[in-house]
């Protein structure tokens, strides 16, 4: 009895696989016999198939041309970095156009020995910028100073700190605009030290200068300090645990060497 | 007679002092960079062109006419600042005195003026702005706008022209006044030659 169950399943687990791949073989033969056929009409009428053209149309326009039908850009590598203006060749030509009473070229010279000279001064400040903070590395690709024809009140600084997901960015810049933003702050002490349940803007002191820190669930930390009469020192942290570290990163760099390069007392 | 010899003595000598000024801040600049003191020759720079600002000013305040029609130029009332900044360098001089009077004002080197003069010039401002005292005009070649102003005289009124300079703006207005008298009088400032001065 037990031989003839055993056998019952044995004849069952074979014939079964076989159903199914016989049922596997009809319809590969259906499909390849419509295929055939379609091929045969195609050859008969020259049109071609809608699956295929459909698809190598697409990957030929997605190659060559946007979905505006420009064409997408691929060749070119950049602008090539130029060397700030030459100081001193500046300076001379500025003196030259000036005894040559052609006032306008004077100008152009002096504004470009001005860009050369905050262009310096930049990278020098950038330089004098610690290599690691709160042990968060620089990341010297971002390193930026800017500096526009307009004289000193352009010139701004910026430096990024990254890992992972934790970032410092901290930006020095000689504006009188917005150096005075922050002393209108300061002037409203009363309005802005209201006593919320969570107080999320008040002012500190970095290296005994006097600074605004504020905090913000999208942008994280920003603690501000104002330099002399028109600079200002902008700190940004994503992901700084507490507002003591936010602290002791901005403490951490050299505050009164910056003020010194700067000019500011 | 003495009183205009005394006022070119006075203008000559202090072009000579600003002249000297604009030498010593370019000697300061130049040894400052030279010792690495970049803050320093920056600073000298700074007033070497503020000099030079000056410098031009009165230079734009020469090429102005010193009659206006039946107007005098006050030329004791000229004033030439120099801001280097946001605001820029000014030239200012009047015309006429009493009931009649003009205003000059030239700001150059301006980058407050430049954004200002981007949005005049941009066609889309220009579309919305349809206001029936003002329009559009040419003068000596130079797209201007003129503005008309009420006037505290009944059935009179103030105009102003203004010339946009890439970072420069050039503005007359004129007391009680209409359209052709103002653009006229406009006609003889030489504005190419305070263009390449300016610009």
């Amino acid at each position: 009895m037990k031989h003839l169950l055993l056998l019952g399943c044995l004849i069952a687990g074979l014939l079964i696989p076989g159903s199914v791949s016989a049922q596997k073989f009809l319809k590969k033969l259906k499909e390849k016999v419509e295929n055939k056929v379609e091929q045969a009409v195609e050859k008969k009428t020259g049109t071609a198939s809608e699956n295929t053209s459909g698809v190598n149309n697409t990957s030929n326009t997605n190659s060559t041309t946007g979905t505006s039908g420009k064409p997408s850009n691929k060749a070119g590598g950049g602008l090539t970095n130029t060397e700030p203006p030459d100081v001193n060749i500046q300076i001379t030509e500025a003196e030259t156009a000036h005894n040559a009473k052609n006032y306008s070229d004077a100008r152009f010279s002096l504004q470009q020995a001005l860009m050369g000279i905050e262009i310096q001064l930049g990278r020098q400040i950038l330089k004098s910028l610690p290599a690691e903070v709160a042990q968060v590395p620089v990341d010297t690709t971002q390193d930026k100073v800017m500096s526009t024809q307009w004289g000193w009140n352009n010139l701004s600084i910026q430096r990024v700190y990254r890992k992972d997901d934790k970032q410092l960015t901290i930006t020095i810049g000689n504006n009188a605009a917005y150096a005075g933003v922050v002393n209108m702050y300061y002037a409203n002490a009363g309005m802005i030290e209201a006593s919320n349940d969570k107080q999320n803007f008040k002012q500190v002191r970095v290296k005994g200068n006097k600074a605004i820190i504020q905090y913000d669930d999208n942008k994280g930390y920003t603690l501000m300090v104002q330099l002399g009469q028109t600079s200002l020192i902008v700190w940004e942290g994503i992901n700084f645990s507490t507002e003591q570290e936010m602290m002791s990163a901005a403490n951490s760099f050299d505050v009164d060497g910056i003020k010194k390069l700067l000019g500011e007392q | 007679m003495n009183k205009s010899i005394i006022l070119i003595a006075i203008l000559f000598i202090t072009n000579a002092c600003i002249a000297q000024d604009f030498s010593t801040n370019i000697s300061t600049a130049k040894s400052s960079y030279k010792a690495g003191d970049l803050e320093n020759a920056h600073f000298a720079l700074q007033k070497a062109m503020q000099e030079l600002d000056m410098i031009i000013g009165r230079e734009v305040l020469k090429l102005l006419p010193a009659k206006m029609d039946s107007l005098t130029a006050n030329t004791g009332n000229d004033n030439v600042s120099s801001n280097v900044g946001f605001v820029g360098a000014t030239v200012n001089r009047s015309y006429g005195k009493f009931d009649k009077k003009a205003e000059l004002s030239i700001i150059s080197n301006s980058p407050m003026v430049a954004m200002l003069n981007s949005l005049f010039n941009s066609p889309l401002l220009a579309g919305m702005n349809n206001d029936p005292n003002t329009k559009t005009i040419k003068v000596q070649g130079y797209k201007a706008r003129l503005e008309r102003k009420n006037s505290n005289v009944d059935g009179k009124f103030n105009y102003e022209v203004q010339v946009p300079l890439g970072s420069a703006l050039i503005t007359f207005s004129l007391d009680e006044t209409n359209d052709t008298e103002i653009t006229t009088m406009m006609n003889t400032i030489p504005l190419s030659q305070i263009a390449k001065l300016i610009q």
